[in-house]
């Protein structure tokens, strides 16, 4: 809808797919910014089968692919995992973790420098690993 | 220090991005210290979450609508094609006031070029009838032109 109310403003510079990737991104970002982060993810906030999962991917059978029960609790792990983070991390850590985005294509999609998507990633990247260091060190 | 340097390599690139000789490096680094064993293996679940997170907003774009972008960029063109046949309408109503303005003055000039001067047309019809002045039959003794009764007549 955004896009389509914006059509006038695009100009034909660039692909349409670049535009509208720029007009959700930034959507996206706002909608992020305006949602209350939530504090650090900790054990007690985890539900039993979320448990178990970080007890069965964190031992020698990772190497296992997942089946698709499975897959909806890590997708769902991950989606809290990221609530903690702060907007702009939390963007440049899904784009270039979880999507195998380049620095230079997030820069392009988001407008930022080159030097702050790799800022942001690496406090993303960060705050996660310290985040399931502890829920790991947890684990019974 | 050898640890912060691993954790360093874990926070600065995706796992996926790391080089075959810094994983070597890792690996052989984790065998002996506990806590960046701890980091490689939570960064190795970050990754997993990360990507799995992906592969189903990914599964659910396919679920989206495909003609979504044909129907936009068909809005698109429609909406750039009747942008010609609405400028000139839209330029008409942008100068609208200008147009009323110069019609109202043509009407008053032309009111005042053929209505005004409505006075002179009395000595227009008598000049077209008689069209030699009493000074110049009076005055006019050209015996090559001579003037006849009715000139003089029409004179007085």
């Amino acid at each position: 809808m955004k896009a389509f109310a914006q059509m006038k403003s695009f100009a034909g510079r660039g692909s349409m797919e670049g535009w509208l990737t720029r007009i959700a991104t930034n959507t996206c970002l706002n909608i992020l910014r305006a949602a209350k982060r939530r504090p650090e993810l900790v054990t007690s906030d985890l539900a039993e089968n979320e448990t178990e999962w970080l007890e069965r991917v964190s031992d020698s059978s990772r190497t296992k692919p997942l089946d698709a029960e499975q897959k909806v609790i890590a997708a769902d792990l991950a989606e809290r995992l990221l609530e903690t983070l702060p907007a702009e991390d939390r963007l440049a850590l899904t784009m270039m973790d979880g999507e195998g985005a380049s620095v230079l294509e997030v820069a392009e999609v988001t407008g930022w420098s080159e030097s702050k998507v790799k800022v942001r990633a690496f406090r993303a990247r960060q705050k996660a690993r310290e985040a399931l260091e502890k829920l790991l060190g947890h684990r019974g | 220090m050898k640890d912060n340097h691993i954790i360093d390599i874990l926070d600065n690139t995706p796992l996926a991005n790391i080089s075959a000789s810094e994983l070597r490096t890792i690996h052989a680094h984790i065998e002996a210290c506990a806590d960046c064993r701890r980091a490689f293996e939570a960064a190795q679940v970050s990754s997993l979450l990360l990507k799995e997170r992906a592969n189903e907003a990914a599964q659910n774009s396919l679920n989206a609508n495909p003609f979504f972008q044909t129907r936009v960029l068909a809005a698109w063109r429609e909406q750039q094609a009747s942008a010609g046949v609405w400028s000139f309408r839209r330029l008409w109503s942008a100068t609208g006031a200008i147009v009323a303005s110069m019609a109202a003055t043509t009407a008053a000039l032309a009111v005042l070029t053929f209505v005004a001067p409505a006075t002179n047309t009395t000595n227009q019809q008598t000049a077209a009838i008689v069209p030699y002045s009493d000074e110049s039959v009076v005055l006019d003794q050209d015996q090559n032109n001579q003037i006849t009764n009715d000139q003089v007549i029409s004179a007085i």
